[in-house]
């Protein structure tokens, strides 16, 4: 035999399947791109010179590509299998002409080879082109400086090669197994004849609502960020084996309720699109419930990394609410800092735009409806009842805001973030106070919202008050006491090194003064807060990116496996006199149903995901939940148009097999 | 009175270059009375498919003409052909093509349902129907849970519904075991003998015995055609056979 018989049928038989294996092809070379940019992306040196913090971009990287390394494998697996299924009867009739399954496997060996081969190339080509693109990108977002140069990785291209060669090595050990499991009868005989229609299964349907409704009651209902952080992946999980349950079982339930109502069922147009979507479903639920869930991996990945990339600057204000902000616990310290600072800044030519001073006390405590109790005992399942109370006196209230209140004594001003404070007195310690107003929000120069705490601003009626408050706590806490701060903000414009410089010598100055002090300058928290965000922002386009192919690879095969298996029923239809347009009309809306279903419960998914992610945002000091809604939401409406596009690409190969 | 009434029909297959032509039908002529019980016998290849297909309106001939009840087959809209089709067509398959997402009962129902009837008078008609095909029983059933013969009755009950001015049956013995067989065979003639008008294709002499009148194709013209004449089945069968034998081997002599 011509030594050359084996390659050119292996050649031959990926062509014969083009429509099947381009995709195939397609997706593993992307799958190796992103493997390599982001393995080169973490072994780029360039990325650790970036900026101060970049180093935590390549950390993310790093631990990213191994993510994507493991959903190749997973992926790789499913699509063969399908493929495989496909080719079953090709294999039969090679066996059945002649061939051993020895060398079947050799030709499925070669075919493995080619593809592996195709792929590394064009992936590592495509890899290697773009991997410069996305350094410049991340350079841009992290606003550093670029240097300019070619890096190409030689480690990142072995861990590629030997990654892919290890998948592409266990898929087809897979193939092989199942060549070998078959036999050449089962191989050549048509399809499954006369599957059986699934059974409604009705407690596995509630049982599946009862899932979903309780992650999405996790979701809708968890205040707190601490309880959000575990509830989370609870929520998540339950999402997913509601979203499973409901796709596979639940669906099947209301069908068949459908049809026993005789009078809805028996009518045209709804007896063959409810008789067809039960059969349709059984088939596909997994297929649609896989879509769904990585359609909600996509949406929930992109609009928070994208809302927590667009919303840096403003978390950037509310944790740094001044460029250079000094506490000190003596008043006379403040005052030589802030002079011998300002000084400092008029030196280095800069101007001083904004500064602002206050007293303030601030400790925790544990709120009990309309009590804040001060104990020394505190254990961990209080943590969510844990409130910041920030006090300071009428009169710098009305420095700091500007305004004329009076107050008579026992009364007081608060203001409460992020849940409003619904009582009309407030005990701590002896005092009952009574609530004169509720304030909006004002900014205090030493206490920045940390937003994942619940924060009560108390302006105090007197110094008197605010003293006795202060030592009453000083008590209790002994000496993990806060004392009275006196605090400085002061803005001033400037380059970003400028600043730095000049908040090297703030730091210098704040030494001398001999007091207790702490000191924070927002330029300096910027460079460790961008990396991070840019570093999740790249985290969630690569993965983001990966998840959409998935996606799409997942929509195609299930168009071209179902215009097979369906051609043959509506040709039956056809013959029984069921005509062109009905028939038509009936895979219209049972494919449109059955393909954004899955998008619009991602949507819902993603809706009820919201508040959680949004306390998860806090985290990162994202306080600005329209930001992220309006993120969400043009996500969403991105991603629509996306799967739209894809939904109108596919189905139009699926309408060429069924009517062909 | 001929009920199906078919003129020079003649069906030539092009490939899509144009390339090769394949002549299916040369020039078939014969007329159907209503009543009447007729067979249609010829080899693989000879045009017997391409002639059921052009019957049912599934396919549209190259020349000709086929007039069922006077009317033009060949000039109907293809918005019209469906209707026509389930209105005055009854069809039994080979492969039976019973749907597997119905049960038997809503594949009996489903030209009905189509026409828009509704879920009462269906269920009125389906009755009877069922109880003279044997298969009152499995109404509730689904494809796979019966055997060939109740699943080729179904087909039967499926043709029989919409009460069409003529049945046609492609092959209805061919996956069906010698008693499943005789029991269709059977309930052809019954229906039959109750007014129902059959055209069968079919390559089983068995089959065509049991007909009225068997016309036999060759190459896609009729060679010839015999009348049982009030003869048993069994002389039918062997005035079949005998055309048979002269129709493969003397037949080429003769011409």
């Amino acid at each position: 035999m011509n030594k050359l018989f084996y390659p050119k049928l292996a050649a031959s038989n990926i062509k014969k399947n083009g429509k099947a294996y381009f995709p195939y092809i397609i997706t593993a070379i992307i799958t190796v791109a992103v493997f390599y940019i982001m393995r080169s992306l973490s072994l780029n040196p360039g990325i650790k010179d970036l900026t101060r913090g970049s180093e935590f971009i390549g950390e993310m990287m790093g631990f990213g590509c191994w993510i994507v390394g493991f959903f190749a494998l997973i992926f790789l697996f499913y699509t063969n299998g399908f493929l495989m299924k496909r080719r079953r009867r090709e294999f039969g009739l090679f066996n059945i002409l002649g061939m051993e399954k020895r060398h079947i496997s050799k030709v499925v060996a070669l075919e493995s080879i080619y593809i592996l081969l195709i792929s590394l190339l064009f992936g590592l080509g495509l890899g290697i082109a773009l991997d410069k693109l996305m350094f410049l990108c991340i350079a841009k977002v992290v606003r550093a400086d670029v240097v300019f140069g070619f890096f190409i990785s030689p480690e990142a291209i072995i861990n590629t090669l030997l990654l892919f060669a290890v998948i592409f090595l266990l898929v087809f050990l897979n193939s092989l197994r199942n060549i070998h499991l078959s036999k050449p009868i089962e191989l050549l005989q048509s399809k499954s004849t006369g599957e059986r229609e699934p059974r409604a299964r009705l407690i596995i349907a509630i049982l599946g609502i009862l899932c979903l409704a309780g992650g999405y009651y996790i979701s809708v209902t968890t205040k707190d960020i601490m309880t959000a952080i575990t509830l989370f992946f609870v929520a998540v999980i339950l999402v997913i084996i509601g979203t499973y349950l409901i796709f596979t079982a639940g669906s099947i339930t209301l069908l068949k309720l459908l049809r026993k109502n005789k009078r809805y069922y028996y009518k045209t147009k709804h007896f063959l699109s409810v008789s067809g979507m039960i059969y349709r479903m059984k088939q596909n639920a997994v297929g649609l419930a896989n879509i769904c869930v990585l359609s909600t991996f996509v949406l929930v990945m992109l609009s928070s990394t994208t809302a927590l990339m667009i919303g840096e600057d403003d978390a950037l204000k509310s944790r740094f609410p001044y460029e250079v902000s000094f506490q000190a616990s003596q008043e006379e310290a403040l005052d030589s800092f802030s002079e011998s600072f300002e000084k400092a800044v008029t030196n280095a030519g800069l101007t001083v735009t904004n500064k602002e001073f206050s007293k303030e006390l601030s400790f925790a405590a544990l709120e009990r409806e309309n009590y804040f109790e001060v104990t020394s005992e505190q254990r961990f399942e209080d943590y969510n009842r844990l409130n910041n109370l920030c006090f300071i006196t009428i009169d710098e209230y009305n420095r700091l805001t500007g305004e004329r209140k009076t107050l008579k004594e026992n009364e007081i001003l608060i203001f409460s973030d992020p849940d409003g404070y619904n009582y009309d007195t407030l005990g701590i310690f002896d005092r009952e106070y009574s609530i004169k107003e509720t304030v909006p929000k004002f900014s205090l120069v030493g206490s920045a919202i940390i937003s994942s705490y619940t924060y009560r601003y108390i302006v105090l009626p007197s110094d008197e008050e605010l003293n006795y408050i202060c030592e009453r706590q000083q008590e209790i806490y002994g000496d993990y006491a806060n004392g009275l701060s006196y605090n400085f903000g002061i803005d001033f414009d400037g380059s970003d090194d400028e600043k730095l410089d000049v908040y090297n010598k703030a730091v210098e100055i704040a030494g001398n003064t001999g007091s207790s002090y702490s000191i924070s300058s927002r330029t300096a928290g910027k460079e460790s807060l961008f990396p991070m965000s840019a570093s999740f922002f790249f985290l969630g386009i690569f993965l983001g990116t990966l998840f959409i192919m998935a996606t799409i690879l997942i929509i195609y095969y299930k168009q071209i496996s179902e215009g097979y298996e369906d051609k043959e029923r509506y040709e039956i239809m056809q013959k029984v006199g069921v005509s062109r347009r009905e028939i038509k009309k009936s895979i219209h809306s049972q494919i449109l149903t059955v393909f954004f279903l899955p998008l619009i419960t991602a949507g819902i998914h993603t809706a009820f995901a919201f508040p959680i992610i949004n306390r998860l945002l806090l985290m990162f000091e994202l306080t600005n939940s329209t930001l992220s809604a309006v993120c969400t939401l043009i996500c969403f409406a991105a991603f629509a148009v996306l799967y739209a596009i894809i939904y109108a690409v596919t189905a139009r190969s699926y309408y060429k097999i069924v009517s062909r | 009175m001929a009920i199906l009434d078919v003129r020079n029909l003649k069906k030539i297959y092009t490939t899509r270059f144009g390339g090769n032509r394949v002549q299916a039908l040369k020039n078939v002529s014969f007329t159907v009375d209503e009543g009447e019980y007729v067979a249609i016998m010829g080899e693989s290849g000879s045009g017997k498919t391409t002639l059921l297909n052009a019957l049912a309106a599934l396919d549209k001939p190259t020349e000709g003409e086929i007039y069922l009840d006077g009317k033009s087959l060949t000039k109907l809209t293809e918005k019209e052909i469906s209707s026509f089709r389930r209105e005055n067509l009854g069809f039994v398959f080979q492969d039976f093509n019973l749907l597997d997402n119905f049960s038997v009962k809503d594949n009996i129902f489903l030209p009905l349902v189509l026409s828009g009837r509704s879920y009462a008078e269906m269920n009125l008609c389906v009755q009877p129907l069922a109880q003279k095909l044997g298969i009152s029983d499995i109404l509730e059933k689904f494809p796979y849970e019966i055997s060939g013969g109740q699943k080729q009755r179904t087909a039967v009950a499926r043709a029989l519904i919409t009460n069409p001015r003529l049945i046609l049956a492609d092959e209805p013995t061919g996956a069906l075991d010698s008693a499943a067989t005789d029991g269709l065979l059977k309930l052809f003639a019954k229906i039959n003998g109750e007014g129902q008008t059959i055209l069968m294709v079919t390559h089983s002499v068995k089959a065509a015995s049991h007909a009225g009148r068997v016309l036999f194709i060759k190459d896609g013209e009729v060679y010839h055609q015999i009348y049982r004449g009030g003869g048993s089945n069994s002389d039918m069968y062997q005035k079949i056979t005998d055309a048979l034998t002269v129709i493969s081997t003397g037949g080429g002599e003769n011409e």
